[in-house]
């Protein structure tokens, strides 16, 4: 029973692999979705190309970085400027993005000469800005276009620039998942330790896997100043350029996505020897959690202490009007993959919130271990979903509230079930405490949005008034 | 009063700890071990002097933990040093079980990040 396979895969039967059903005394040991796996031809997938979880979920957060796309216009306009993470300094990374706009002749011809000259007119046109990140897509990757060879001809013409380049075209990998990894890899294998940061304080630390999300940093940034630790950098929320190289000098690793950026911890703990402390930063108790691990770590324990009552003293009471009002409904979780295992105890602990089914679009097995064992027992939990999969499952739980991406959210609508941004938040940010009461007035304000009922009414069953026209 | 039973404090463990759950086998190893060792300790009022970053680490999950227990499972009180580490070494090996030798993950073991 607990693999299912759903009724409208009957003719994609593999996607049973993928579709767990908690049961009451499953043992953990006998169930886990198959995952970071090849879609099934055949399936409507929703993920994203491995290109995009480079450039889209990491590289493109940076606020002072040439983000240059060497490809067809398609690939730069896609990650442009749909994902909400802004920074303090006018939000370029949202308002910019440069591609090579290769055309057929270029992929006849190669595209090396246009990517240089590219290059080139980027650091013109913007003189302040002195450091680049350089992707391949899927074209330019497959017709072989040397871009390391071409960065380093316009590293040696301009001296003051740096430049990065990823090779990830988006059929590297079976999702954005792959886009991470190779980021991730090719970040610390070439640019961590080029430089030496200014060390300010005897704490430091690097806050790993997270994006600024409607202001995530902002609001964390907050804590960690007033406990007086200095974060060499942010991967990659708010975060300049050379921030990021100098991410060996930090004393611990704080891991916020282990999904998207994990592997860097890692990669930071075998060459630096940096420990890497996991932790979930939405929700009261987590943070809380967070916070006092960070603190025993650095021997401030009373600061920390004092900093969370400060913080229950002024959100709680906030928090807890809204539990009342969300007591028992009963939330679907459709996002990429970490925030299933971030948010499902922390949504019901804090909240009293049912999540009833979750899905991820790149998680790996990791993360479904993590999800099932804090997830509820009769939960779905789904690999790679695809539409159908989820209008089955919707009827199955009828869940008053799905936090998804505006794709799925939309399809959602126009079946009376409110949805709230589970990407880019609705109106975050959503991370601490501050965040996760406005998580429970967004959930609050779809769960109880009187339109909804209205929308639901079908206004056919009722007597219908003859209009008469007007004579 | 009974000690809490090794299921019941499993399953709190399994469900609050992200340490268990790091990339590959040979990281949950250190992680299990290292938490849980320093969780012993606190839990019998062993003295606990981290001389590394990493033992730091484990003190900052295993304290957390501690407070974690003693509050969920107040009848841990009722167990001498040696019960509590008995009790400590037979969650470690179920943990090592459940998170690492009968994993179903396809990647614990392969060779790089």
């Amino acid at each position: 029973m607990p693999m299912v396979l759903l009724r409208c895969d009957k003719d994609i039967p593999e996607r049973e692999k993928h579709i767990y059903l908690k049961a009451p005394d499953d043992d953990p040991k006998d169930f886990l979705p198959l995952a970071n796996s090849p879609t099934i031809p055949g399936t409507l997938s929703e993920r994203g190309c491995a290109f995009c979880g480079a450039k889209l979920v990491i590289g493109g957060v940076l606020k002072d970085t040439i983000q240059m796309i060497h490809g067809p216009i398609g690939c730069a306009y896609d990650t442009w400027h749909t994902k909400r993470y802004p920074s303090d300094n006018g939000n370029l990374q949202i308002k910019y993005v440069w591609s090579t706009d290769m055309k057929e002749p270029d992929i006849v011809f190669g595209g090396e000469k246009k990517l240089e000259k590219a290059m080139h007119e980027a650091f013109d046109e913007m003189p302040h800005l002195k450091r680049m990140i350089l992707y391949t897509t899927c074209p330019t990757a497959l017709i072989g276009d040397d871009v390391k060879a071409v960065t380093k001809r316009v590293m040696e013409a301009r001296p003051d620039v740096d430049i990065f380049t990823v090779e990830c075209p988006g059929f590297a990998g079976v999702s954005q998942s792959k886009g991470h990894h190779v980021l991730n890899i090719g970040w610390v294998n070439e640019k961590v330790g080029t430089i030496e940061p200014e060390i300010t304080s005897e704490y430091t630390m690097n806050f790993i896997g997270d994006y600024n999300i409607q202001g995530d940093t902002f609001l964390l940034q907050q804590y960690w100043d007033a406990l007086g630790i200095q974060v060499i950098a942010h991967f990659t929320g708010n975060a300049n350029y050379d921030d990021l190289r100098g991410m060996h000098r930090a004393k611990l690793n704080v891991v916020n996505c282990a999904r998207s950026a994990g592997y860097i911890a890692n990669e930071l703990k075998r060459k630096y020897g940096t420990p890497r402390l996991d932790i979930d930063s939405w929700g009261f108790n987590y943070t809380a959690e967070g916070i006092r691990k960070i603190s025993t770590f650095f021997g401030i324990e009373e600061k920390g202490e004092a900093l969370i009552a400060s913080e229950y003293a002024k959100w709680k009471p906030k928090l807890d009007w809204y539990k009342a009002r969300l007591k028992g409904a009963k939330m679907a979780i459709w996002t990429g993959g970490p925030r299933l295992w971030h948010w499902t105890k922390a949504v019901e602990d804090d909240l009293g919130v049912e999540v009833v089914a979750m899905s991820s679009k790149f998680g790996h097995e990791e993360d479904f271990e993590k999800v099932i064992a804090r997830g509820r027992e009769g939960t779905y939990y789904v690999n790679d979903p695809n539409e159908l999969e989820f209008f089955e499952i919707i009827n199955a739980i009828k869940p008053d509230v799905i936090f998804t991406g505006p794709r799925v959210g939309e399809l959602v609508k126009k079946l009376h079930i409110p949805y709230v941004n589970g990407h880019g938040y609705h109106n975050g940010p959503y991370m601490g405490f501050e965040g996760f009461v406005n998580l429970a007035r967004d959930m609050h304000n779809a769960v109880h949005n009187p339109l909804f009922n209205l929308a639901r009414t079908d206004v056919r069953a009722t007597p219908v008034v003859e209009l008469k026209e007007a004579v | 009063m009974t000690a809490p039973a090794l299921d019941e404090v499993y399953g709190y463990v399994q469900e609050r700890c992200l340490w268990q759950f790091s990339s590959r086998a040979w990281d949950r190893t250190e992680n299990i071990d290292g938490v849980l060792g320093t969780l012993a300790d606190l839990l019998t009022n062993t003295p606990v002097n981290p001389s590394s970053p990493t033992e730091r680490l484990f003190l900052a999950d295993a304290r957390v933990l501690a407070d974690q227990l003693r509050e969920r499972f107040p009848d841990l009180g009722s167990l001498d040093a040696a019960g509590v580490r008995a009790l400590l070494e037979s969650l470690r090996e179920r943990v090592t079980q459940v998170a690492i030798t009968q994993s179903r993950n396809h990647e614990l073991h392969e060779k790089a990040y």
